[in-house]
């Protein structure tokens, strides 16, 4: 009751303090409706949405309301909508558009900077929208006229570093990390203050030497670990009860070559909670110790709550790059499901806290190696429906053929290739509570990797194979609704609720469709 | 030393070779011997390097005692000498580097050099042109008798192939690691399907689209041909199937073993 009360003045004083313009900051707090806030939609990362106006009865007739030709190419952008305007990122670029009509309110772009570039969202707090560029600087700009008020260096782009990740707003700190593969570098992330662009704290997936059991992951004969990898290129969660921020961390370096850092090399291919104020790491979970096929662990980890085994548990779900589907408990960071959900032959079993143990044989090899699991979905965002209990993955059965080329300890960069082979890609429903597939959509073809959204319309949207739009029955996986929209689905969808209509928004190549019911 | 040289050559030549075929200006005759005269430097670099830097920062760069300069933030900002010059003729007294008294002309050399370096690290990606350049003898650590074996045996590949038919010759068709991933999963080869209408008129030709909402050919009339999917009767051919069912099923010694006799049919 007292606990309601806070709740309730807290909701107060922000009513009062924002304009109708911002963005109120209980908005991210809530499954969204009328507002898209944030790159997942909400703190979950379910990408599950309670509108229920475009449902399996309805949806057959879905059809469009409008289409934004933002004239560029490789967007990957999740768009946010917050007061009837989204807010759309590029490369070097954004739009704001007004989500009710489709038109163009302002365009940003960086003075003599390429367009292109695969961003995955902004972020915003209150008036303000923050984007991370390819030559990896955090932009703070203006929500109302798109006007840039400072930009800060996050990383070395001659290292090879580089911005796209969607920034992740807690109260207010901005948390941002970033990108890149190519030569060796430390990943991390930082929380910057919103006003004025100054780090508050930075976490580092290279650990210190009092940090012993991860510091003696590393060999140390070499500076490896100074190199290692790690990066965070895919925004995380939060669970405002627990106080803690979820993100994945991406592979170590040298990406393919083992022998170059025997060990675990923690905190790289880990899932790990941290507190947001102070950038600690609370707990950590490694989905692929010591990786060497890049398999990292960015996928979103998606929160939920519910009984487990018959007992109530705060969970945190992820279908994981390497093949496998892991749900922890988010408290602790053990695992309750670990279970392959395409074929995976580098596992040879699991440790006592449900983390896969690598086969050395399956590393990648001067003569080559055939490798299953990876890729076995990518960063595209999965979707969670508390009201089915399954989550839903695009997944990709394929052979990997991997070849070291930098044999020994002085191999940097990538130091290996990779082919994939014969791939086979399809939706999977999967059963939290068992870890094993509910069903398989038949959405053979082509093959992609698309994001999927889940409604209480008892939907899944996303896009098949062969690069249609489709919505289906979130129960049977049944196709319900389909468009072929010219191009490919460079994210996943989201929807938002105006003026009493639910719009359904896919970005396509350098279109933005919204999708709503005739008549409304 | 050569190996290296001749890696660097393989780069340069390969990175024209795509230029010219993305129909780019034809590289004109000064960029080329701007190239080889790139290359020229890169060892002459390499001898200069060896000679004063490896002894601290290795032959190939990488660092040992002093900094790894691949993936030195300075190196890797340095526009034709101005940042590396300086450290290279001053030295770092505070670090225990001594300054090397080089020519102007010596420090371009040795910018070169890591610059190559970097380049030949950088190209060690998953999409780099670099590793196809790995050699037979590397793949081929099985042995022919037992490649040979598999192929007439378990692998059902004379089901579809010949050696001295369509496969004569085919080692010196592809390079090394293409031959083993297209013998693998050859890519590329066109599904085909037969479309049988309700009035029996069959349409056969290359497979371009079946989603389920429709079905699209090429015909062997050479049109494009489509159709909704619930109007016709589809039956797909997959040239490949016995190779995906194949790709399930090898072990790493069946590969390496068919490898090592494949590469022989010259």
């Amino acid at each position: 009751m007292k606990g309601a009360l806070v709740l309730l003045s807290l909701g107060l004083l922000l009513t009062v303090r924002v304009s109708a313009q911002e963005l109120d900051p209980g908005k991210l707090l809530k499954p969204p409706t009328d507002t898209w806030p944030t790159f997942n939609g909400d703190y979950t990362g379910r990408r599950f949405s309670s509108l229920t106006q475009i449902n399996k009865e309805n949806v057959g007739s879905l059809s469009l309301a409008w289409a934004f030709q933002a004239h560029a190419t490789g967007m990957q952008s999740m768009p946010l909508e917050v007061n009837g305007v989204l807010y759309i990122a590029g490369g070097n670029q954004g739009w704001a558009v007004d989500a009710r009509t489709g038109r163009q309110i302002w365009h940003f772009a960086r003075p003599g900077m390429a367009v292109s570039g695969g961003n995955k969202g902004f972020a915003m707090w209150h008036d303000r929208l923050f984007l991370t560029t390819p030559d990896a600087q955090l932009l703070c700009l203006q929500a109302k006229d798109g006007k840039m008020l400072w930009q800060i260096q996050i990383a070395d782009p001659a290292l090879k570093a580089f911005g796209g990740v969607a920034p992740l707003v807690i109260r207010d700190h901005i948390i941002v990390g970033t990108s890149g593969d190519t030569a060796d570098l430390p990943g991390f992330l930082e929380s910057i203050d919103p006003t004025t662009g100054k780090i508050e704290w930075r976490w580092d997936a290279m650990p210190k030497p009092d940090d012993t059991v991860a510091w003696n992951s590393w060999p140390h004969d070499t500076d490896v670990v100074t190199r290692g990898g790690g990066m965070t290129w895919i925004t995380g969660t939060y669970d405002p009860q627990l106080n803690l921020l979820y993100w994945g961390t991406g592979n170590p370096h040298p990406v393919e070559a083992g022998d170059a850092r025997l060990g675990a090399n923690l905190y790289t291919c880990a899932i790990v909670a941290l507190n947001p104020d102070t950038g600690k790491l609370v707990w950590y979970f490694q989905s692929s110790p010591h990786d060497t096929h890049d398999w990292d662990t960015v996928m979103t980890p998606v929160l939920f709550d519910g009984t487990f085994k018959g007992k109530p548990r705060k969970m945190l779900a992820q279908a994981n790059k390497n093949g496998l589907f892991f749900v922890l408990d988010r408290t602790n960071g053990k695992a309750l499901i670990s279970e392959a959900f395409v074929p995976a032959n580098w596992v040879q079993g699991f440790d006592d806290r449900g983390q896969p143990i690598p086969r050395r044989d399956k590393e990648p090899q001067p003569d080559g190696v055939l490798v299953t699991g990876g890729v076995g979905t990518n960063w595209q965002a999965p979707s969670y429906n508390p009201e089915t209990g399954l989550f839903y993955v695009n997944s990709r059965e394929t052979m990997g053929v991997f070849y070291l080329t930098m044999p020994g300890k002085s191999a940097e960069g990538w130091a290996g290739r990779d082919f994939f082979l014969g791939s086979k890609s399809m939706l999977k429903a999967i059963d939290v509570q068992t870890g094993k597939i509910r069903w398989t959509a038949n959405t053979e073809g082509r093959g992609g990797q698309f994001g999927i959204l889940s409604t209480a319309g008892h939907l899944v949207f996303t896009a098949d194979m062969s690069g249609n739009l489709v919505a289906l029955d979130a129960s049977t996986g049944k196709v319900l609704w389909h468009m072929y929209p010219g191009g490919s689905l460079g994210t996943g969808p989201m929807t938002y609720e105006l003026d009493g209509r639910q719009y359904v928004v896919y970005p396509v190549d350098g279109v933005i469709y919204a999708f709503a019911l005739p008549g409304h | 030393m050569k190996k290296s040289a001749l890696i660097l050559l393989a780069i340069l030549s390969s990175v024209m070779v795509l230029a010219a075929q993305q129909g780019a200006q034809p590289p004109a005759r000064a960029g080329a011997s701007e190239a080889a005269a790139q290359a020229a430097a890169a060892e002459r670099g390499r001898a200069l390097f060896k000679q004063n830097c490896a002894a601290c920062h290795a032959d190939d760069a990488t660092g040992g005692r002093g900094p790894d300069l691949i993936r030195s933030s300075l190196v890797r900002h340095d526009k034709g000498g101005d940042l590396i010059g300086p450290v290279v003729t001053g030295g770092r007294a505070d670090k225990g580097m001594p300054p090397f008294p080089l020519a102007d002309s010596q420090v371009a050399d040795l910018v070169a050099f890591v610059q190559a370096q970097i380049t030949l690290f950088d190209l060690h990606t998953r999409f780099g042109p670099y590793p196809n350049d790995i050699p037979a003898e590397r793949l081929a650590t099985g042995t022919v008798e037992a490649g040979k074996a598999y192929f007439e045996g378990p692998g059902g590949c004379t089901k579809c192939h010949s050696v001295t038919g369509d496969l004569a010759g085919i080692a010196k068709k592809y390079n090394p690691p293409d031959l083993e991933v297209r013998f693998l999963y050859p890519s590329g080869s066109p599904t085909t399907a037969v479309v049988t209408l309700p009035s029996g008129k069959k349409f056969e030709g290359t497979l371009l689209l079946n989603d389920g909402f429709y079905v699209a050919i090429n015909g062997k009339d050479g049109w494009y041909h489509s159709w909704p999917r619930s109007a016709v009767k589809v039956e797909v051919t997959d040239p490949l199937a016995a190779h995906a069912e194949l790709l399930q099923k090898y072990t790493d010694a069946d590969m390496h073993n068919l490898f090592t006799y494949l590469v022989t049919l010259k």
